[in-house]
């Protein structure tokens, strides 16, 4: 299939849904009051047509739009994001997401941790004042779009939870287990909900 | 090995400290597990003071900063009278007069479940125990002790509440009895509630009662343990003649 160098706004028909499948920036409605599904487009960019993999099923090309802004990166459901925690609360921690992977976002995405996604055992025992600290670097994964104010992030794995620490004396913290890091400069031990890191 | 007399640790005890005194050194003192409490801070192998007031020290290796403020700072264990501002679905606010509002959970009660949750309007003073208190959340109250008993906690009826400083709360909670609570106790009859974030209840049959012993705590706060002494007695003679 050849590159259309083609623009379209939100709304414009990019095909019958019998014919063409829609990709991101796209999406399937009805035609007015028919029942014949239509693909339009949502977002304001360049047309960009993927040929289907030969022995799929279906063998409808996808139509995606390419929006001229759509260089940051977007969390979801299942990436794992780099946050810093903003505040701990007795039943949840708020983060705010600064990369998606290996990419950095470029506007604000806030997330939330819930106590029973800290971990994956003994999750009503979950004490969040020991699992974080306004300040800490985590590394989570995203469970889902969350609601209108933030996605819901979890840490329920070995290699999520804590990265990066500061200590209430200001130095950098050095992970000793799963749930303690120890202050390089005064050696006071505090608890955290630790990654694990390496292999 | 004999310290220098001025930098030995003992002689800062007792003593009024302001923060950026270095009140031990920890290289001339070996194999000592010290606990800090408030107001003292570790740097490397010096202690230094951050808040000013009073240094203290309790056998075996207790050290901490005693002094005397309006305003409170939330801590675990204490009792303290919080006045509720608010009801919400899982917790009571409450008004502790510390950075933040306290959240009483509606479960924590002696045999509280979720058909017989307390109704308190705004307003209510309750005498209330602080269980979590961690800086940068809000603190979390109950109104049973440790063991779940009620112990005296709840809403405290009737009477008159009035506010003081931290220090005067904790005078009048040492043990043995402050001087004043005693001279007052002897000739008067009444109930008292102290909490240690700067506020007193005082509960009597006769209004006239109650202020004397409101009055007379609050004019107690600079005065040692004979001139409270005197000034109650002073006091108590005014009011018969």
């Amino acid at each position: 299939m050849q590159e259309e160098p083609e623009m379209v706004t939100p709304g414009v028909v990019l095909g019958k849904a019998a014919e063409v499948k829609p990709g991101k920036g796209a999406y399937l409605a009805p035609y007015r009051n028919t029942e014949i599904l239509y693909v339009y487009s949502s977002l304001a960019g360049v047309r960009r047509t993927l040929s289907p993999p030969p022995d799929s099923p279906d063998q409808r090309p996808v139509v995606e739009i390419i929006g001229h802004k759509a260089q940051g990166a977007v969390p979801e459901p299942g990436s794992v994001v780099i946050a810093r925690v903003t505040k701990v609360m007795a039943k949840m921690a708020s983060a705010d997401i600064m990369c998606v992977g290996p990419k950095s976002v470029q506007e604000k995405f806030t997330g939330i941790i819930r106590q029973q996604d800290v971990r994956a055992t003994e999750i009503d025992k979950v004490d969040m004042h020991l699992s974080f600290r306004p300040g800490d670097i985590v590394r989570a994964l995203v469970l889902s779009l969350g609601d209108a104010r933030a996605y819901y992030l979890s840490t329920a794995k070995n290699e999520l939870g804590v990265v990066s620490a500061e200590s209430t004396a200001g130095a950098t913290m050095v992970p000793i287990s799963w749930t303690e890091m120890q202050c390089s400069l005064t050696g006071q031990i505090e608890q955290r909900k630790v990654a694990k890191v390496g292999s | 090995m004999e310290d220098k007399p001025s930098s030995s640790p003992m002689s800062f005890v007792d003593q009024i400290v302001v923060p950026g005194d270095v009140v031990l050194d920890l290289s001339t003192m070996t194999n000592q597990t010290i606990k800090l409490g408030g107001g003292l801070r570790q740097d490397s192998d010096a202690i230094s003071v951050m808040k000013a007031g009073k240094l203290r020290f309790s056998k075996p290796n207790k050290y901490w900063v005693e002094s005397s403020q309006k305003r409170y700072v939330p801590c675990v264990g204490d009792s303290v009278l919080g006045i509720v501002v608010d009801s919400k679905a899982e917790n009571f606010l409450v008004d502790i007069k510390g950075p933040a509002l306290a959240f009483l959970p509606v479960l924590a009660f002696e045999g509280g479940t979720r058909r017989n949750i307390p109704k308190f309007e705004g307003g209510t003073l309750l005498y209330v125990r602080v269980v979590k208190a961690n800086p940068g959340m809000n603190p979390e109250l109950s109104c049973t002790d440790a063991s779940g008993k009620a112990a005296e906690f709840g809403v405290l009826k009737d009477g008159y509440m009035f506010e003081c400083s931290t220090g005067l709360s904790r005078m009048l909670l040492s043990s043995p009895t402050c001087p004043v609570l005693e001279a007052l106790g002897n000739k008067l009859s009444f109930e008292i509630a102290v909490g240690l974030n700067g506020r007193v209840w005082v509960n009597a049959t006769s209004p006239s009662t109650v202020i004397i012993v409101a009055n007379a705590i609050m004019n107690s706060e600079t005065l040692s343990g004979l001139q409270q002494k005197i000034m109650v007695d002073r006091l108590l003679q005014k009011i018969q003649t």
